[in-house]
């Protein structure tokens, strides 16, 4: 009796001893997140209530910042783009790392070139490869364009830069830029698929849309998940891109191609209003932070089922 | 018993790599020779290196017993900063300049992000533009300057009318250092090929209109020309509208721009000018544009001779095609008198978390007045006082035209900022930049562009 009670405590004593090892590998990274991340994400909730340019005294602005939003035609185009930007890029992203990812997985020749090559784009230097697009989709000078023009010859040339073609001049270079790097999460994924599902499929009778229908898809479904997941949150974080390509000589974009995080910028710290940007950081949290609820109640959903 | 103190250590040794990362910065107090010296090495290995934002330019003794910190941009490529700083010393010797180079980009946003709080230790700070200006004077970090230019006798008149045009509630937070006006580049070889008159120094904006129309060309790669060039900032094209001392960008209604906007799409339609839309995609820069040879005619500032002369010398711009240059004064609106044109202040300003005002404001008033002139004029560029003197010894460059029309065109007669001071002048900016970027991408019309300038700048409070 007394013996297992001491053998309890000694376990109990070697458990906090563990936890506490624990903690002290987790302690760097999550005091870092803590000071330099999770505080001012709260102070940025309440900044969205105040008045602020930094240095003058703060002032307490109640919800008037949220009520400016209705009426900002800026803040509203640049939430039409962003959410256009990632309907768009979101799913196209997704089934092309997938289909590259299948087609990679085969025994094929140079299978690691191929592999590469489609990595490449991710590793690029993004200034350097907006450059090349720029160039590529050039209205007058482009390649784009004058395959259009000589071989079609499509008298309108289309603006890849103007306004009813910039959003998808942005959603295909996010697409081959990114598409890259959620293969190798595919691929991963492909391969830890057992050859025997694959076996029994085939003893089944099962061909070659049927083994992907019922033996990849599924099997890939946590993939998946948090393929869509990250690149609905990074989707919604576009700056770089946007800026780099429509944005010209000067860095700034019209009603045709702005979106949420410049337009967070440009009130933050060219124009200084410190809340009014953080009301509209709000924004952006509370539509990333729905939508990838409604993705986890989605994935527990089907999970259970 | 050893593992356990293997993996306490190596959790010790995470937690101070952790914070190795934030604990450097707090030797930035103790920047000084060091890094001084460290800088002029680095120079020496990366002389054709790019200009790195942050490094440190130093003119003056070590043992100085007062250090001026001075906040500039692109510190490698432009040489009045450092001209400015050298008279200083040499007249006072007991003070060192240390320049540091926050990169021209975006110099307003770090400026201001480094004067919020009290972080900075910097003692003088330019000033790039009126809304970089407002910003930082509604922030309060800038000193007022009003009664140390009443006790020093400092005389405003001889900036021409700038410095009302950045007067806030009757105080003045800044002392003009540089000012740039627009003028009409053009090409002379162009001109002579097509037979066409060159520009003069009185040209009404429609006789401006028809002489790039002349002097145009189209053509099939080189033998296109283009009778004028129009660069993708907004003041290229809507400022015109402001040259008849009538209407500001403040004004909360722009319809007077619209006859600006009708001439440079007109002219982008005609293929009289490379359109907004192929300069913006390839991201072209105005002297490329004009270095190319192809370009007859172009409205920049003043700024762009301290560009041309040397590129040219140096044999990076080709002198075959862009050598034969001049200047004329800016086109104006019939109307108004010629030499009328836009201005681009830059200036000086002493922060408030500065512990040497006085020192710095001796600087200030040295950099911006009569001898600071000379010292910025001798190297091409344009100080914010324009005497004869000052004007003789810029038209006497070598490099710079030598015809008397380009001499004549250093004449201005009325300079409207692009901006005067307004508290909001900064958003009111975002507005206009971002409808002259839609209607200049085609992206909306003329019309419903300028209503949507109206219909928002009224509705800031």
């Amino acid at each position: 009796m007394e013996n297992s009670a001491e053998l309890k405590k000694s376990r109990k004593a070697r458990d906090r001893k563990r936890a506490l090892v624990a903690y002290s590998f987790i302690a760097p990274n999550f005091i870092g997140f803590a000071v330099f991340t999770l505080v001012p994400i709260v102070c940025a909730f309440a900044l969205g209530f105040l008045k602020w340019d930094g240095n003058n005294p703060i002032q307490f602005a109640g919800l008037e910042n949220f009520k400016k939003l209705s009426g900002d035609s800026m803040f509203w185009a640049s939430l039409k783009n962003t959410i256009i930007y990632c309907i768009g890029t979101v799913p196209l992203t997704m089934i092309a790392s997938l289909a590259l990812a299948i087609i990679l997985n085969q025994k094929i020749k140079a299978r690691g070139i191929f592999r590469t090559v489609a990595f490449f784009p991710y590793v690029a230097s993004l200034v350097a490869i907006t450059a090349v697009w720029a160039m590529i989709f050039h209205p007058s000078k482009g390649p784009v364009n004058a395959v259009l023009y000589y071989v079609f010859h499509m008298e309108e040339l289309p603006n890849w830069f103007g306004k009813d073609l910039i959003l998808l001049t942005l959603i295909l270079f996010s697409m081959w830029k990114y598409m890259g790097y959620y293969m190798v999460i595919y691929l991963a994924g492909l391969q830890g698929i057992s050859a025997e599902l694959y076996e029994a499929a085939s003893l089944d009778g099962a061909g070659t849309w049927q083994k992907f229908r019922y033996v990849t898809w599924p099997q890939l479904r946590p993939t998946t998940f948090f393929v869509v997941v990250m690149l609905t949150i990074n989707c919604f974080k576009v700056y770089d891109i946007a800026i780099m390509l429509a944005g010209g000589a000067d860095g700034r974009l019209g009603t045709s191609s702005t979106v949420l995080v410049y337009y967070i910028y440009q009130k933050a710290f060219v124009e200084w209003d410190l809340g009014y940007s953080s009301a509209i950081a709000m924004v952006l949290f509370l539509l990333v932070l729905i939508i990838t609820l409604i993705q986890f109640r989605g994935n527990a959903k089907y999970e259970n089922s | 018993m050893k593992k356990k103190l293997v993996s306490m250590l190596l959790a010790a040794a995470m937690c101070v790599t952790a914070f190795a990362g934030c604990g450097s910065s707090t030797g930035d107090d103790a920047k000084g020779d060091d890094t001084a010296k460290e800088d002029k090495e680095e120079k020496e290995e990366e002389v054709q290196e790019e200009v790195s934002a942050g490094s440190d330019t130093v003119v003056g003794a070590d043992d100085a017993s007062t250090v001026l910190k001075w906040a500039i941009w692109d510190a490698k490529t432009a040489t009045y900063w450092e001209a400015v700083a050298q008279a200083y010393v040499d007249k006072n010797p007991e003070v060192r300049i240390e320049m540091t180079d926050l990169g021209s980009a975006d110099y307003q946003t770090v400026l201001s992000t480094e004067l919020s709080g009290s972080g900075s230790d910097f003692d003088v700070v330019t000033i790039k533009d009126v809304p970089g200006y407002a910003t930082l004077v509604s922030k309060g970090v800038l000193e007022p300057l009003g009664d140390r230019i009443e006790a020093d006798g400092v005389d405003l008149s001889l900036y021409n009318g700038m410095t009302d045009q950045v007067t806030v509630d009757g105080e003045l937070y800044e002392l003009p250092f540089r000012n740039d006006f627009w003028v009409l580049y053009y090409n002379k070889d162009l001109f002579d090929d097509a037979g066409v008159a060159y520009p003069t120094n009185d040209m009404t904006l429609e006789q401006y209109d028809e002489l790039a129309r002349a002097v145009a060309k189209e053509g099939f790669g080189d033998e296109q020309v283009y009778g004028s060039h129009y660069h993708t900032w907004r003041s290229a094209v809507q400022l015109f509208g402001v040259l008849d001392g009538q209407h500001t960008v403040l004004d909360g209604n722009y319809d007077f721009t619209k006859p600006y906007y009708e001439m440079v799409k007109k002219q982008e339609e005609d293929g009289i000018c490379r359109s907004y839309v192929d300069t913006n995609a390839s991201q072209l820069h105005y002297s490329a544009a004009f270095s190319e040879g192809n370009t007859a005619t172009m409205n920049m500032g003043t700024w762009f001779i301290s560009t041309l002369i040397p590129s040219l010398a140096s044999g990076e711009y080709d002198s075959e095609l862009c050598g034969n240059w001049g200047i004329v004064k800016y086109p104006h609106p019939e109307g108004v008198e010629a030499g009328t044109t836009i201005g681009q202040l830059t200036s000086l300003a002493i922060p408030t978390v500065s512990d040497q005002k006085d020192a710095a404001w001796d600087f200030i008033k040295f950099a911006g007045g009569e001898e600071g002139a000379a010292a910025v004029a001798a190297t091409g560029a344009f100080p914010a006082v324009m005497s004869d003197k000052v004007i003789e010894q810029l038209a006497s460059m070598e490099g710079f035209p030598t015809d008397e029309a380009s001499k004549e065109a250093l004449q201005t007669s009325n300079v409207y900022l692009e901006a005067p001071y307004a508290s909001n002048v900064a958003e009111i900016n975002t507005i206009l930049d971002t409808y002259h970027k839609d209607i200049m991408n085609g992206d909306i019309s003329i019309d419903d562009g300028i209503q949507k300038m109206n219909e928002e700048v009224s509705g800031l409070k």
